[in-house]
């Protein structure tokens, strides 16, 4: 038994030890990533959901990065196809093969740009704080918060801004789980992506009572790709194509995000 | 880097380890009390701590985590928990605690159950009264019996602590995937593996030793 169990225990070390060396030293994409998605004929798309940048109506996943996302294989003549995965395993996921592109309202953070190739920014977004209705009067300014209780995401660009402003703040998984800290009581604000926050809170939500008030920073979405990846030139030209000939505004206009739109030159 | 992560793998280990530590000491006396309910022969009480433990088992632990935490401020606008750190990590532990013996419960049900009759019956003709009957001819019987499915059961526990970090109690898992979102490295949620590991191993060598402990009995 003793001797057996720790041949077992060193063997899956060995295995863990294994898996983690093939994970952090496999680092470029090998040959030419937009050959290698043509090939195999669809552009696997990486996204939650995220209204209004990806959600659901029927079966079709539709929104403003949906969209583009769609327009985008099209012009690589290839098929579209959208995979909601877990947000955390996102670089895991492009490392792994088994999505290719990140396209989800993805802030570019530090983090973001080590992990992964990433596009010019085509979106702006803040970061703004979600209250009870009953505490909004009050909340001018961003120091007008200090007292507050915080949940942020996890290395959000919401826990940045936490860090930032010297507020008293609670990482939590997901900006989700922020929101329903706020609304169950366990912390007095959250802080989130304006885009987010405008359809996730207020009439017609689970959340009536959360309204949204001062914005913190503002930041910019990309898109991601696997390291090295030369679908990011592809992309960057298709932002300005798309542009330059209004259907990017056009897009934008049907679901309320044009005001935040980067001009792509 | 490699320090830094260690450093930050064994803060996370630490809490991983003091669930662990808690939720046992909680759920095996506790688990004893819901056997007992479970085997009344007083019917309602039976009925309420069967459908207790059925509940308790048929949902995920995770819901149970965040409907504890978030349940009594979303339903009932009343959050029981405060806001500081401590107030996640009670929540976690009465969660932890009421599944894990639920659990345990049925475990020690099924060892009680498997005792024959003619040990209860010995200890009457000697004159021993119900109780003494019970903790010194069966129990210790019982605790032999028990040992395999219940390090079954313990050893779960030990992954189960990582699910605490959906009510933000930062246990070994969320150190590793931190290093993902701020620094997109990724070997660190793999390291994870090796403490996890390493704790489940010392742990079935005290099981096997404990079991080796009461194999008198044979």
């Amino acid at each position: 038994m003793k001797t057996s169990s720790k041949i077992l225990i060193c063997a899956l070390v060995l295995v863990l030890c294994a898996a983690f060396a093939f994970a952090g030293g496999k680092k470029e994409a090998s040959s030419s990533d937009k050959a290698y998605v043509a090939g195999k004929g669809t552009l696997v798309v990486g996204i939650t959901d995220f209204e209004p940048m990806d959600y659901k109506e029927g079966n079709e996943w539709i929104g403003f990065d949906a969209d583009m996302a769609k327009a985008f294989a099209k012009e690589l003549g290839v098929k579209c196809e959208f995979i909601e995965i877990d947000w955390d395993s996102k670089s895991m996921e492009l490392e792994n093969k088994t999505i290719d592109c990140v396209w989800n309202g993805m802030t570019l953070t530090d983090g973001v740009k080590k992990a992964m190739a990433t596009s010019n920014a085509y979106c702006n977004n803040a970061q703004i704080i979600v209250v009870n209705k009953a505490k909004a009067g009050a909340l001018k300014t961003a120091a007008d918060a200090k007292a507050l209780k915080f949940a942020v995401e996890a290395g959000s660009a919401g826990e940045a801004a936490a860090k930032d402003n010297g507020y008293n703040a609670i990482a939590v998984e997901t900006q989700a789980a922020a929101v329903m800290e706020v609304a169950a009581g366990t912390s007095e604000a959250c802080i989130i992506d304006s885009l987010m926050a405008a359809a996730m809170v207020g009439p017609g939500t689970s959340y009536p009572d959360l309204t949204y008030t001062v914005a913190l920073t503002e930041e910019e979405y990309g898109v991601g790709f696997r390291k090295g990846s030369d679908l990011v030139a592809a992309i960057n030209d298709f932002f300005k194509k798309a542009y330059a000939d209004g259907s990017m505004m056009k897009t934008a206009e049907k679901y309320g995000t044009q005001a935040s739109i980067i001009p792509q030159k | 880097m490699f320090q830094e992560v260690l450093l930050r793998l064994c803060d996370g280990f630490l809490k991983t380890i003091e669930l662990f530590l808690l939720t046992l000491a909680g759920a095996i006396p506790l688990g004893l009390i819901v056997a007992f309910g479970s085997m009344s022969k007083f019917k309602p009480l039976k009925i309420i701590v069967r459908f207790i433990v059925w509940i308790v088992r048929g949902t995920p632990l995770m819901l149970q985590l965040i409907v504890i935490y978030y349940g009594p401020g979303l339903l009932f606008h009343q959050n029981i928990w405060g806001m500081g750190t401590s107030g996640r990590f009670t929540a976690v532990m009465v969660a932890f605690i009421i599944n894990y013996s639920c659990y345990f419960s049925e475990i020690y049900r099924g060892g009680i159950e498997s005792i024959s009759k003619g040990q209860y019956e010995a200890g009457q003709v000697l004159g021993l009264t119900k109780r003494q009957v019970f903790f010194k001819i069966v129990l210790l019987q019982v605790i032999k019996r028990i040992v395999p499915p219940m390090g079954n059961e313990i050893i779960t526990l030990v992954k189960d602590t990582s699910l605490a970090r959906v009510i933000a109690v930062y246990e070994l898992i969320w150190a590793g995937q931190t290093f993902i979102k701020s620094d997109g490295i990724i070997w660190p949620l793999f390291m994870t593996g090796i403490f996890y590991l390493l704790f489940s191993g010392l742990l079935t060598v005290l099981l096997a030793k404990f079991e080796k402990k009461l194999s008198y009995f044979n």
